[in-house]
């Protein structure tokens, strides 16, 4: 099996290049957020192909790739960068890159790329692409996201004093066992906790997931301001307090923008310090496609790494389809 | 005639209140508003009858000096978001089993020493748009609790079984 590094030190951008790899491409995929990791990881075998950025801290990509072929690493390099300087992609083609592609990275021109070095046979039959959203929709969602976030973020702030870094919400239609893919930045090796929280009004339903990476605690602690010892049970306090801030206010800015309200259920504990992949199988249903809108926030100057997913049921699109109509006409 | 029928109206709006209270005083549910400075306004009949406070023992005091138990800076950070974000605070007995220490619904059949709790804090809009008061709303969820505390013990029975077998 391909075994494909993704080395970026954005943590949305790591994601974005995973999600945009072909379903068909039989791959274990592995992340690293500097030259220094990958690396390494090459040296592990985790890198037959390399997707690599080129700003990074640490060390950046061009000295990655001088590395790569100083050393003669068994490695296939694609780079994959927001400079898009003609200069820039002359240089790293020089230094053995096989390909470039510009961020952001889409899922067709990653499979073109990738069938053009025979990573993955083309094969047109075998096609079985799921519906993606429309394009414009799409924008639209992601555009009442970030107000939406903007609004939470905002809110953690002035709770905690503490600044918070916004991400790019993500905008998919997601089937379940998609679900742990999107969440895969919380690293396979670390412990999570997270609480659900389902939610309705207008025809519109839903559930919020909100998952806390565990070795954010003791820094969570510090900001809340607790005092003593951070056992379970104060755990479980610290994540139900952010969850109950980021999800309230995260559904009251989409409410707004939608004209609507939502009545929210009592919060249900998913689990405490589990792998994300326990988390979410040990409560898998019978749904199918959802949309789910995901934004993980991190606070500056804190290890504190918080995803929260909005789930929409696949009838509530319609109706919000529809409240947002207003956003689309011209 | 036109005074009849304003004089029958206000009736009909204060029979109207009339029954609405007694629905919040009986439902099964423990109802407590609150002020910014934690001063009793509302107490409904769940909540009389399990701590045996009448609503009259209760009104304008605070809520530190009726349960010395609850602690005050813990409860303070909880709900100042509920007022300054106008967003729902909750509680599950997951958390902490209760807030108030309610002797268990069912005493005879049931195991549990105490009634586990949900709660949620939520905000009350006033008619100049501030929200002034906080409504708390205690769900009795002790069949829930004791049954996943159950499912739990077997479980770690079961695992125990396992690990016994060579």
């Amino acid at each position: 099996m391909l075994s494909v590094l993704i080395c970026d030190d954005s943590l949305v951008a790591r994601k974005q290049v995973a999600k945009c790899l072909p379903q068909d491409l039989e791959s274990r995929i592995h992340f690293a957020k500097h030259g220094e990791e990958a690396l390494d990881a090459i040296c592990e075998n985790k890198g037959d192909l390399l997707l690599l950025d080129l700003n990074m801290p640490v060390m950046d990509g061009y000295e990655t790739l001088s590395h790569i072929k100083q050393q003669d690493l068994p490695t296939k390099t694609i780079v994959i960068s927001g400079d898009i300087q003609p200069e820039a992609k002359q240089r790293v083609l020089n230094l053995g890159a096989i390909d470039f592609i510009q961020k952001p990275v889409n899922a067709d021109e990653l499979r073109s790329v990738l069938e053009k070095h025979q990573f993955l046979k083309s094969d047109a039959s075998i096609k079985d692409e799921p519906e993606a959203l429309d394009e414009t929709l799409r924008d639209c969602y992601q555009e009442v996201a970030n107000v939406a976030m903007g609004q939470a973020g905002d809110h953690l702030a002035r709770i905690m004093n503490v600044f918070v870094k916004l991400p790019i919400p993500n905008v998919n239609l997601i089937e379940v066992s998609e679900l742990h893919m999107m969440l895969s930045d919380v690293d396979a090796h670390e412990s999570t906790s997270g609480v659900c929280q389902g939610f309705l009004g207008d025809g519109i339903s839903g559930e919020a997931l909100c998952v806390l990476s565990d070795s954010s605690f003791s820094d969570m602690a510090k900001i809340m301001q607790v005092k003593g010892k951070i056992d379970d049970q104060m755990q479980l306090e610290l994540l139900m307090d952010v969850a109950s801030i980021l999800i309230g206010t995260c559904l009251r800015g989409l409410a707004n923008q939608l004209d609507m309200q939502f009545r929210q259920g009592h919060p249900v504990v998913l689990g405490q310090h589990q792998s994300v992949q326990e988390l979410i199988s040990a409560n898998k249903s019978a749904w199918r496609k959802t949309l789910a809108i995901e934004l993980s926030y991190g606070l500056e100057g804190f290890n504190v790494q918080c995803d929260l997913v909005l789930l929409f049921t696949e009838d509530s699109m319609e109706m919000m389809n529809a409240k947002l109509a207003h956003l689309l006409e011209e | 005639m036109t005074i009849q029928a304003a004089r029958n109206e206000a009736l009909d709006e204060l029979l109207e209140f009339h029954w609405m209270m007694d629905m919040i005083q009986t439902v099964d549910v423990g109802i407590v508003v609150f002020n910014r400075n934690f001063e009793i306004k509302v107490w409904n009949g769940f909540m009389e009858a399990h701590s045996g406070l009448l609503p009259s023992d209760v009104r304008d005091q605070r809520l530190f000096d009726l349960f010395p138990d609850i602690s005050e800076p813990w409860l303070t950070q909880k709900v100042k978001s509920v007022f300054d974000l106008r967003t729902r605070a909750f509680l599950t007995w997951e958390q902490r089993p209760y807030l108030f220490k309610f002797r268990n619904y069912r005493p005879i059949t049931s195991t549990a020493p105490f009634m586990y709790q949900n709660i949620v804090f939520s905000p009350l809009n006033s008619a100049t748009g501030a929200v002034d008061h906080v409504c708390m709303m205690i769900y009795d969820m002790t069949d829930a609790a004791s049954a996943k505390k159950q499912l739990l013990s077997f479980q770690v029975k079961e695992a125990e079984q396992e690990q016994v077998k060579p």
